[in-house]
């Protein structure tokens, strides 16, 4: 506000009031709040006000309303033409998910060409950004400079440039699945009685969470619910199953599969993928196959 | 009954019947039922050979017949699913031996291949094969004693009799009856043995292997390890004793058994009582058994220290889940696994969803889940806005499993799998024909030879006959049809969980 500092004390008036109703003042309020003041003061001090910039005029309902524009827009648009003001606003109202060109152009009507000049130019003043959307890989965002993207925008800790990092994923996957399993065996035989062996084999999220913060395998700083996520997809595997504690924290534990690995993945046929092409007769024929051949040999 | 089925049945009679049968079963396969001359007709056998196939089918319990539209003539009609248990016999063997020792497999043994057998018969068959045996010391006494527990405990029934009623038509039915458990005597069965005839006895009631009793075995068999697996060797201890308190009170396969008080299993437990640490934490082990024991067990109320109930249709579609996933993670990979895991889990689930969950990139993951649409593990459901206009109205689209189909899918894979089996170990036998043949022969000239006492010069001369190459190709096949019928035991195993899944309505 310090920019805006003004000797009159008249304007300091409005804008307290102004200040005070965000969703903006009419005439009559700025009357009431300074009664002493003769109409033509009054339209000097709104028109020198407007000049700065301060305020957004509307029109609800026949009279005329005064809004005290939101703080940094006064800054940042320092020294922009009303093009990029309309701009600027649009995408400082998306906040850190973002707007899409196409929702810029359509809100602003403004032409392609001209847009496309002004957010070039906003960009280059490092007002704001364009940051590219993980869910798709074509749609580009745009949003003030300082702000950090959303999850959904920029997809957490699991991508680095727009770009998936499943290697990260899959050594993270592989890490808790590990810390599980060194507690999985407590339930076995436990002598103090399978409740307790089985509160020992289950591990909460936070828990694991310490456990790969202290291996120092990441240099990102991974969440509890970035654990979560992860912990999940070892669920999603089969290789673990989740519980509910009462105090509604969920605990996870390794588990094997209910049976051991059926006749059906035992025998090549299982996994051939050409077994839909097999007959009796023809080119592809269990009597003469070469993954039945190989399978037979070992 | 599909194509496939087809297939495994035809080959499946081919290897213990030989060809004639095999015709005739697939005529049978095919045509559904039909009377004899219609099979000969389509066959073009002699009508003689399709009376003896018929006959081999129908002793063996692999047909049956009713009587047509003219109440003159029988239709015969083939059952698939008694074929396929032909290639479940090592296990019924295996499981009889491991639980009433070595007599009662010789009974079962015997048993099964004469199909059907009156008791005596039976006894004094097995006793005289194995007289000379001072090993297995086999007396007829201790047989009797094995017949007797076996029917007591019901892997062996009556057979099914002719129904004499009068007014039924030229064709008879067999109707099952209840079996009674015989009393046998001893003289009269010594006697027989020293004799060696069975003229004097009046023995008219005649016996067969009960195969759903051997059934109910290797489901608890099953339910048990899988318990044992999924916490420990006590769990899955009180999941066997509360199989047994199960079949005292319901039906064998009933998909949820009546509720048993936690007081019996207690009981039970205390009896066992080998297992200290199970008869100390017995409520523990109840309540982690009900919690984290996959649904196998449901308690139902409190009453008497708390009723619980065995719940086999669950415990067969959690099995059938663990079957498919393993199969989804052998033939697509472990991440494909992942999303069909994820999908059951959320049970519809749009494609970006599974992108978000799975934590794959997003090519591969769509990659994947559009595999397993081909390869119809899962489905897909595309909602349309209704009357919304043009480019805008995106259909969504749900993907989702339907359990039964996939595990129809997965029936067809077992069923092409087995039949491939058969036929390679079919291709193997006939290509190597005549080593085995030789080998044989050479074997019981030996054997013969050793009998006669003839100098060991001689029996080498002839042992030499089998030149080294040859035997090496000879335990080369060995190994490989050993391999074969060891897969084929195992598809079978595949395939009992799969049927017994199906055994409940959808």
């Amino acid at each position: 506000m310090s920019s805006n500092k003004n000797d009159d004390p008249i304007s300091d008036k409005i804008l307290n009031i102004a200040k005070k109703n965000p969703k903006g003042i009419s005439d009559k309020d700025i009357v009431a709040a300074v009664p002493d003041l003769s109409s033509a003061e009054l339209v000097a001090a709104i028109n020198k006000l407007l000049q700065q910039g301060v305020f957004d005029l509307f029109n609800q309902g026949g009279s005329l309303i005064y809004r005290l524009k939101a703080q940094t827009s006064k800054q940042a648009v320092k020294g922009a033409d009303n093009e990029e003001k309309v701009v600027y606003n649009l995408i400082e109202e998306a906040g850190n998910k973002g707007i899409w060109i196409r929702d810029i152009r359509i809100r602003s009507n403004l032409a392609n060409t001209q847009l496309t000049k002004v957010l070039k130019s906003l960009e280059s003043k490092k007002v704001i950004k364009a940051v590219k959307c993980v869910n798709a890989s074509k749609k580009k965002v745009y949003m003030l400079y300082n702000l950090e993207p959303d999850r959904s925008i920029s997809g957490g800790a699991w991508y680095q440039d727009q770009d998936f990092e499943s290697e990260f994923v899959d050594i993270l996957n592989r890490q808790c699945l590990r810390f599980l399993q060194q507690r999985a065996d407590k339930i076995k035989n436990n002598p103090k009685g399978p409740i307790l062996g089985r509160t020992q084999s289950f591990a909460t999220a936070v828990e694991v969470q310490k456990y790969i913060t202290d291996l120092g395998i990441s240099n990102v700083k991974l969440e509890v619910e970035d654990v979560v996520t992860i912990l999940n997809t070892l669920v999603y595997d089969g290789k673990a199953e989740s519980n509910v504690y009462p105090d509604g924290s969920k605990v996870y534990r390794a588990i094997e599969s209910l049976i051991p690995p059926p006749g059906l993945v035992q025998v090549p046929c299982g996994v051939c993928p050409l077994v839909f092409k097999c007959c009796s007769t023809g080119l592809v024929t269990p009597q003469d196959c070469k993954y039945m051949d190989e399978w037979l040999e070992n | 009954m599909s194509h496939q089925l087809g297939r495994v049945v035809s080959e499946i009679l081919h290897r213990y019947f030989g060809e004639l049968v095999q015709q005739v079963g697939n005529d049978l396969f095919i045509y559904g039922s039909k009377p004899i001359s219609m099979i000969v007709k389509t066959t073009g056998l002699p009508r003689k050979q399709v009376i003896e196939s018929l006959r081999t089918l129908l002793k063996f319990d692999l047909a049956s017949f009713e009587p047509s539209v003219h109440e003159v003539v029988a239709d015969y009609k083939l059952l698939p699913d008694n074929v396929l248990l032909l290639i479940r016999y090592p296990r019924y063997l295996l499981q009889i031996k491991s639980k009433y020792g070595t007599e009662a497999e010789l009974l079962v043994e015997e048993l099964l291949q004469q199909a059907t057998s009156t008791a005596t018969g039976l006894l004094v068959t097995v006793a005289t094969k194995n007289k000379d045996d001072k090993e297995k010391n086999i007396t007829i006494l201790k047989l009797k004693d094995t017949f007797v527990s076996l029917a007591t405990a019901g892997y062996i029934q009556q057979a099914p009799v002719a129904d004499t009623k009068e007014g039924s038509s030229d064709v008879p039915s067999l109707v099952p009856v209840a079996t009674i458990v015989p009393d046998l005597d001893s003289r009269q069965l010594i006697h027989a043995m020293t004799t060696g005839s069975l003229a004097d006895i009046k023995d008219n009631i005649y016996w067969k292997v009960n195969y759903d009793r051997f059934h109910q075995d290797f489901r608890d068999d099953i339910m048990v390890k899988a318990m044992t697996r999924r916490i420990d060797d006590n769990a899955g201890e009180l999941m066997r004793l509360l199989l047994q308190q199960m079949y005292l009170s319901s039906a064998a396969w009933a998909a949820e058994s009546n509720p048993t008080p936690a007081l019996d299993i207690r009981e039970a437990v205390r009896r066992a009582a080998d297992k200290s640490l199970l008869s100390q934490h017995v409520d523990h082990y109840l309540k982690v058994l009900e919690e984290n024991g996959a649904g196998f067990v449901r308690r139902v109320g409190d009453a008497g220290g708390g009723q619980l109930v065995v719940c086999g249709r669950r415990a067969a579609g959690r099995l059938l889940e663990a079957v498919l996933d393993h199969v989804v993670t052998e033939r697509l990979g472990s991440n494909a696994a992942r999303i069909f895991r994820l999908i059951r889990t959320k049970k519809y689930i749009e494609e970006d969803d599974i992108q978000k969950h799975a934590m794959l990139p997003n090519k591969e993951c769509k990659e994947l889940t559009y595999k397993l649409l081909e390869e119809h593990f899962i489905s897909v459901q595309p909602m349309k806005k209704a009357a919304s206009s043009g480019a805008m109205a995106k259909a969504i689209y749900l993907y989702h499993i339907k359990t039964h189909d996939v595990a129809h899918t997965a029936q067809e894979l077992c069923y092409r799998a087995l039949h491939n089996c058969l036929r390679r170990g079919a291709h193997e036998r006939n290509a190597h024909a005549r080593l085995r043949d030789k080998q044989r022969r050479v074997r019981t000239i030996v054997h013969g030879m050793r009998m006669r006492g003839e100098p060991q010069q001689n029996i080498d001369d002839v042992e030499e006959t089998l030149t080294p190459p040859e035997l090496a190709v000879l335990k080369d096949v060995e190994k490989r049809l050993k391999q074969l019928s060891a897969a084929e035991l195992e598809l079978d195993r595949n395939l009992f969980i799969l049927n017994w899944y199906f055994m409940y309505p959808k």
